[in-house]
């Protein structure tokens, strides 16, 4: 009988911290769009569009959005 | 869809460029500070003054020269900018800015071009030396850090701004956090908007600061004002200065290579003008 309450209590153990690490590691990214090293983001891809007099293409690291800009880049 | 959060804002003129500043979870008080920051490093930073800190380090004629930390870390992002760029981002330019006419702010107009004699730039290693507190520059030539700081510095407003912030320098910017409403910072980038998080974002162009036939942005193998067929780049990249490398590098390749390039290094890419498929 105390031999089943210690593999109980061991499995509940290791179910616990296997969940509790899932839960920490996904809560505490550092950075959800970091690319894989090397530097080479883009296999060609991404998503072009014709945008004012160019084209613009969109890798799987960015996301467009529906909301007003609250700013841009610009020449300057 | 998750509560919008209040997004505190600032705006000003500085670098001889609009900036904005913007921060979740942050006081005015402290977007003003970051405004204080960006002043300052213009003073240091600026070719326009004789005093300023580079002005004295162009002055130095190959001596060592005193700089400050600030200073330092340019310079140092100017050397690492060189080598990401294979040479195509040269800081080293200042000899072909005063030839084409650009000697002052282009606000006071630019002067009489003198391009006889303009080749291609030195390379920046050979120009430019950087040790703990000093650096020094070869006897005539001088540098011009343009871009890579502003780049550079967006990148630093951030890191002190808060981890929910956007730094916009003339264009080229800097968005960590997950912006106002969760979902990353929107930001105009090629006419759409795209949602920025942990990311930068810049724009070189050869349609502003321009004059006539000429303009600011000189290709490095020829030290005149470049013209490879693309007019306007905007790249966003895994921070602001690296932004700015991939856009000048990309520009300078011109239409057949940047797309190819772009590909390899940034995270989304505008590329305009008239010869671009």
């Amino acid at each position: 009988m105390r031999l089943l309450l210690i593999k109980a209590v061991a499995t509940a153990l290791t179910i616990g911290a296997t969940t509790a690490s899932a839960v920490f590691v996904t809560a505490h990214l550092k950075n959800p769009a970091a690319p894989l090293q090397p530097a080479v983001l883009n296999t060609g891809n991404g998503t072009s569009t014709t945008s004012m007099d160019g084209t613009l293409t969109v890798g799987p690291s960015v996301q467009p959005s529906n909301a007003a800009p609250i700013t841009s880049t610009y020449a300057s | 869809m998750p509560p919008e959060s209040a997004v505190e804002s600032h705006h000003f003129e500085a670098l001889g460029t609009d900036c904005s500043l913007f921060a979740v979870g942050q006081t005015r008080g402290r977007l003003v500070e970051g405004e204080f920051w960006v002043r300052r490093l213009g003073v240091l930073l600026t070719r326009f003054t004789s005093d300023s800190e580079l002005s004295r380090l162009n002055a130095s004629a190959a001596r060592w020269t005193d700089i400050g930390p600030d200073m330092e870390s340019v310079l140092r992002a100017a050397l690492r900018a060189y080598e990401m760029s294979g040479g195509l981002v040269n800081v080293a330019v200042l000899s072909s800015m005063l030839a084409v006419g650009y000697t002052r702010p282009l606000a006071d107009g630019p002067a009489v071009a003198a391009l006889d004699g303009v080749g291609p730039l030195p390379p920046l290693p050979d120009v430019l030396e950087v040790r703990d507190g000093g650096a020094r520059v070869a006897v005539g030539t001088g540098i011009d850090l343009g871009g890579v700081a502003k780049g550079w510095m967006a990148d630093r407003l951030c890191e002190a701004l808060g981890p929910n912030s956007l730094a916009n320098l003339g264009g080229d910017l800097m968005a960590v956090g997950d912006g106002p409403r969760g979902e990353g910072w929107p930001v105009g980038v090629g006419g759409v908007t795209l949602s920025l998080r942990n990311q930068g974002a810049a724009t070189s162009s050869v349609r502003k600061r321009r004059w006539g036939e000429l303009h600011h942005l000189i290709d490095p193998r020829t030290g005149l004002p470049a013209r490879t067929g693309i007019e306007e780049v905007s790249i966003v990249a895994s921070s602001g200065f690296e932004a700015e490398v991939i856009a000048k590098s990309a520009l300078l390749l011109g239409p057949d290579i940047a797309p190819i390039y772009c590909a390899a290094h940034a995270m989304a890419w505008w590329l305009g003008g008239a010869h671009v498929r």
